[in-house]
C-alpha cells in the first residue's frame, strides 16, 4: 500500500531557558541559566494515504503544530521518522517543497505592503511555474475563493477573511499534492468559515491532493475530515474514524423530548440521568444499547410532543477524551 | 534560482519604495560618515603628505569609500536575524530556495533604493571637490573582482552574523564587534596605507580589508603589482573562508530553528 506521509516514533524536545519573576532571579540568570525540556512530540506513528483527509485535534500546547512543522521540514525532530511524498522533509529538497504546502492561519507569506499579485509573481518564479500553468492556477484558486479584485489590493488593507483567502491561494499556486492547514479558520466569522472548508472540501476532490488539518472548530473537522488523530501532551490519543471516536469515548445517546404538557419531576427521575432544560423540554442520557429501550418507555409513559436521538456533541466526546487522558 | 531571486528583489523593491523617506536618511548617514573622515584627514594632511596621500588623496579615496561602503554594507543582522527570532522563517523556509536568496534580494533592493538616492550627493560632491584621480584601466578593470568578492564577503558574514540569532537573542552584539574591527582595520579610520607598522601588518591579514578598502585601494591605483597579487589572493582565500563559516553556521543553526509557536 502506497502512503503519502509515513510517520514513526517522531520525538520533538525543545529546550527552553526558565526563571521566575524579579530582579534576583534576573540577576541569578546573568550566571546561571535554569533549562527546562518541552517534551512537545514524544513518538507519534501514523501513515496517511493518497487523498485523504485527516484532522488533528487537541487542546493548545498538544504538539498539533509542531508535527505539522517537522512534516513540512521547518523543524529537525529529536527523534524518529518521517517520509512525505517519498522524501525526508527536513532534508528540503526542492522536489518536496514544490510538492507541499504548510498554511498557517497566524503567520503570512503574502507581502504586507504590496498587492497579493505580487506575492503570486514571486511565486510564479520561486516554483518555476510556466506561464500557462501559473494562469490556470491562478484563474481556478480565483473561481473557487472568489478572489476577484482583493488580489489587486495591499495586503495591509485586507480583511482577516480577505487576507486568508488570498494566503490559501498563494500557497496554493504551485498545485501541491500534499496539505499542511494550521488552524486555517482561526478568528474568522462563520459565514468565511464555511466558505473557506468548502473551498478545502473543492480542492481535495478536484485535485486528490491529501490534506492533514488542525483547528479549533469541530465544525470545520466534523465537515471535512472522516479521520482523525487526537493528539495530547505530544502523543496520540486515538486515531480513527470520528464515529468511531464518539462510540469510544462517549458510547451515550442524548434523546431529547418536547412535552404537551408539565410533568412532575419525581416521575421524570424514573428514567435515570434526566436534564430539565425547560418545563416541556427535558433531556434523558443514556447508553447506545438502551436507547431503543428507553425511547419506546418515553414514548408510552409521557406527553411527547416531539423526540430526537442524537450522538453527544463532538465537543464534548473530545473534552472526555482528554479528561481520561489526564 | 535565479528568476526567483529576480523576482523576490523586484518585490523587495515595490516594498522599499513605500518607504522612502526612511532609505533616504539611511542613505544620508552613509553619506555624512565617510566626510568626516574626508575632512579630518584633508585637515591632518595640510600641504604635506601623510602614509604617502597627500589632502587630494584623502578626498578621492574617501569618496570612492562612500560608494564602496554603501554597495558592501551588510544589513543581514537587521533584515535576517529578527526573522530568525520572530519565527518568520518558516514562510521563507516552504520556498524552495535557501533563505538566504531572500536575504539577498533584500540586500540589492536596498543599496538599488539608496543609491539612486546617494548618486546625486555623491556627484555633487565630486564637483564641489574636484579631486585628483591616478587611477588607470587597469585598476577600474580590476575594481570589478575587488568590489565582487568584498561584496561577497559582508554579505556571507553578515548572514553568518545573523544567524547567531538560532542560540542567542543578542546577535546584533556580535555584529557590533565585526563592525568595530571594520571600522580600524577595513580602511574606513584610515586608508590602511596611513595605519601605524602593527596596525598596518594586521589590516593586511585580517578579512575586514577585504570586506572594504581594498577596492577603494585597487580603483585608486595605489597597490604595486605585488601587493596587488597578495592582495587578490588574500581576499580570495577570505571568500572562500566566509563562505565555509557561512555554510556551517546554517546548518548548524537550522538544526536548532525552533520558534516555539511562531
Amino acid at each position: 500500500m502506497t502512503v503519502d506521509i509515513r510517520v514513526r516514533d517522531l520525538v520533538k524536545h525543545y529546550v527552553v531557558a526558565e526563571r521566575t519573576g524579579g530582579l534576583v532571579a534576573s540577576l541569578k540568570s546573568v550566571f546561571r541559566r535554569r533549562h527546562r525540556r518541552v517534551r512537545a512530540v514524544d513518538g507519534i506513528s501514523f501513515d496517511v494515504e493518497p487523498g485523504e483527509i485527516v484532522g488533528f485535534l487537541g487542546p493548545n500546547g498538544a504538539g498539533k503544530t509542531t508535527v505539522l512543522k517537522v512534516l513540512s521540514g521547518l523543524l529537525y525532530p529529536t527523534a524518529g521518522e518521517a517520509v512525505v511524498l517519498g522524501h525526508v522533509p527536513w532534508q528540503r529538497k526542492r522536489e518536496f517543497l514544490t510538492q507541499m504546502t504548510l498554511i498557517m492561519g497566524q503567520r503570512q507569506q503574502l507581502f504586507w505592503d504590496l498587492p497579493a499579485i505580487d506575492t503570486f509573481l514571486v511565486n510564479k518564479a520561486v516554483f518555476g511555474l510556466d506561464q500557462e500553468a501559473y494562469e490556470a492556477s491562478v484563474a481556478s484558486l480565483e473561481d473557487m475563493l472568489e478572489l476577484g479584485e482583493l488580489l489587486y489590493r495591499p495586503v495591509r488593507q485586507l480583511s482577516l477573511g480577505e487576507r486568508m483567502k488570498a494566503e490559501l491561494a498563494a500557497g496554493l499556486l504551485h498545485s501541491p499534492r500534499v496539505l499542511f492547514l494550521d488552524e486555517p479558520t482561526l478568528g474568522l466569522d462563520v459565514t468565511m468559515q464555511q466558505r473557506i472548508r468548502e473551498f478545502i472540501r473543492d480542492y481535495n476532490e478536484a485535485t486528490g491532493a491529501t490534506i492533514i488539518l488542525t483547528s479549533h472548530y469541530m465544525a470545520d473537522v466534523k465537515a471535512l475530515a472522516k479521520r482523525v488523530i487526537v493528539i495530547d501532551h505530544g502523543l496520540v490519543l486515538y486515531d480513527g474514524t470520528l464515529d468511531g471516536l464518539a462510540e469510544r469515548y462517549a458510547p451515550h445517546k442524548t434523546i431529547t423530548l418536547h412535552l404537551e404538557h408539565p410533568v412532575d419531576g419525581e416521575k421524570l427521575r424514573r428514567f435515570g440521568d434526566v436534564t430539565v432544560v425547560d418545563e416541556l423540554r427535558i433531556e434523558v442520557r443514556t447508553t447506545k444499547d438502551a436507547a431503543p429501550a428507553a425511547t419506546a418507555r418515553l414514548l408510552a409513559d409521557l406527553p411527547v410532543s416531539d423526540l430526537s436521538v442524537e450522538d453527544p456533541p463532538l465537543e464534548e466526546v473530545i473534552a472526555q477524551v482528554f479528561e481520561r487522558d489526564s | 534560482m535565479l528568476a526567483g531571486t529576480v523576482a523576490l528583489t523586484k518585490a523587495e523593491l515595490a516594498n522599499l519604495f513605500q518607504y522612502r523617506i526612511v532609505m533616504f536618511l539611511y542613505a544620508l548617514w552613509e553619506v555624512v560618515n565617510p566626510i568626516v573622515y574626508l575632512v579630518v584627514w584633508s585637515l591632518v594632511a595640510g600641504d604635506g603628505e601623510v602614509g604617502g596621500y597627500r589632502r587630494g588623496d584623502f578626498m578621492m579615496y574617501y569618496l570612492v569609500f562612500m560608494l564602496v561602503s554603501h554597495l558592501t554594507v551588510a544589513i543581514e543582522v537587521y533584515t535576517f536575524a529578527p526573522l530568525i527570532q520572530q519565527g518568520k522563517l518558516s514562510p521563507r523556509l516552504l520556498r524552495p530556495m535557501h533563505p538566504s536568496w531572500s536575504a539577498a534580494a533584500t540586500n540589492i533592493a536596498y543599496k538599488t533604493v539608496s543609491l539612486i538616492m546617494l548618486v546625486p550627493v555623491w556627484i555633487a560632491l565630486f564637483l564641489i571637490l574636484r579631486p585628483p584621480f591616478q587611477g588607470d584601466l587597469i585598476g577600474i578593470l580590476l575594481f570589478v573582482p575587488a568590489i565582487s568578492m568584498a561584496v561577497l564577503i559582508s554579505f556571507l558574514a553578515g548572514s553568518a552574523f545573523a544567524m547567531l540569532a538560532f542560540w542567542t537573542t543578542k546577535s546584533f552584539s556580535f555584529w557590533e564587534i565585526w563592525m568595530s574591527l571594520l571600522f580600524l582595520f577595513g580602511g574606513q579610520v584610515a586608508p590602511v596605507a596611513v595605519l601605524p607598522d602593527l596596525a598596518r601588518a594586521l589590516a593586511i591579514g585580517m578579512p575586514f580589508r577585504y570586506a572594504l578598502g581594498f577596492p577603494v585601494e585597487v580603483v585608486l591605483g595605489r597597490l604595486e603589482p605585488a601587493e596587488l597579487l597578495t592582495g587578490f589572493a588574500l581576499q580570495g582565500a577570505w571568500t572562500i573562508v566566509a563562505a565555509v563559516v557561512f555554510a556551517l553556521v546554517w546548518r548548524a543553526g537550522i538544526r536548532r530553528y525552533s520558534a516555539v509557536g511562531a
